[in-house]
């Protein structure tokens, strides 16, 4: 399963080339990263709040969920361009770096609960106590998501 | 005092050298400000689009513009603190780097914008959920070009050396 060619061949790809030539490549990319996080984890957290109780209790989870899951999708979108892009240029140190390690395993998990039992408890008839336990999971999850990021470039 | 003899003392404040030599807190409290644009960011920007109407236009403008003012509030509270104690580690840094005063002057558009758009737009909403305006249409496309903004400035500041 490892192979560590492979990582180094993803350096010298031509979008990896592109990511290391100019000097505002890198920070580019990685602020269009920042703005497809706020749309999915913002989106994701209005909903959050509203499974919690802590807000936007005029409309149900289930109308919000329904009307922000297109920009939520745009976010995971650029999320899934932008970091991909990053993770080639540099892609050896990345895939050895303990904080990347840990972000891609929480992103992993937060991924699947999002698409799954979140999915499931913005619907109706989903016992409070379930939904406050979802709205809090997934504001968790997507912390540690952007916790883990942010450490990347520390350890 | 000179400019240059504050951003020194600031320098040698206990604060500001435990934020720039302490293994964790920069790292930290620049987390807490990335997360802060993750959901504070999230917010403006779903208070826009639904100016724009490009997200929720079944709710009400007004409902998104009351329920989410508070933690707007919240958030921007969240940013500007840990954006000062983040400044605050390397003022002379940031003296000399065109990102950060580029960022600094869309900061004070920031708040022209409030104080041109915020009694006609965001307090009226009300008068909004009959119709959207063209100023409030104009006030939400600006916010967007403000918010993307002070996300690149803000990331471009890393990279002057």
């Amino acid at each position: 399963m490892y192979d560590p060619s492979f990582f180094e061949w993803l350096t010298t790809s031509p979008w990896a080339n592109a990511m290391n030539g100019p000097e505002w490549a890198f920070p580019v990319v990685q602020s269009v990263h920042f703005i497809g996080f706020a749309f999915s984890i913002g989106t994701i957290a209005i909903v959050d709040l509203r499974l919690l109780g802590w807000g936007m209790r005029h409309q149900s989870a289930a109308e919000l969920a329904a009307a922000l899951n297109r920009w939520t999708l745009v976010g995971f979108a650029l999320m899934l361009i932008t970091g991909p892009l990053m993770f080639s240029a540099d892609a050896v140190t990345y895939h050895n770096n303990a904080s990347f390690r840990f972000k891609m395993t929480v992103l992993l998990l937060a991924f699947l609960f999002h698409f799954t039992l979140h999915r499931r408890a913005t619907r109706s008839g989903v016992l409070p106590l379930a939904a406050k336990f979802a709205g809090g999971l997934s504001l968790l999850l997507w912390i540690a998501v952007v916790a883990g990021g942010r450490m990347i470039a520390f350890v | 005092m000179s400019m240059h003899a504050l951003l020194e003392w600031i320098e040698s404040t206990d604060l500001s050298t435990a934020i720039r030599e302490g293994a964790l807190y920069y790292p930290i409290i620049g987390g807490v400000h990335l997360l802060g644009i993750a959901l504070f960011g999230g917010m403006v920007l779903a208070t826009d689009f639904r100016l724009l109407g490009w997200a929720m236009p079944r709710i009400p403008v007004s409902d998104i513009v009351r329920q989410l003012q508070n933690w707007k509030r919240a958030g921007f509270v969240v940013l500007t603190s840990s954006g000062l104690l983040l400044a605050w580690a390397e003022p002379q840094k940031l003296y000399r780097s065109p990102a950060f005063w580029v960022k600094m002057a869309l900061l004070a558009l920031v708040g022209v914008h409030a104080l041109v758009f915020r009694a006609r737009v965001y307090g009226n909403a009300d008068k909004l959920d009959v119709a959207v305006t063209t100023e409030a249409r104009l006030a939400a496309a600006l916010s967007l070009l403000l918010w993307a903004g002070l996300i690149v400035s803000g990331r471009l500041i890393a990279y002057d050396a």
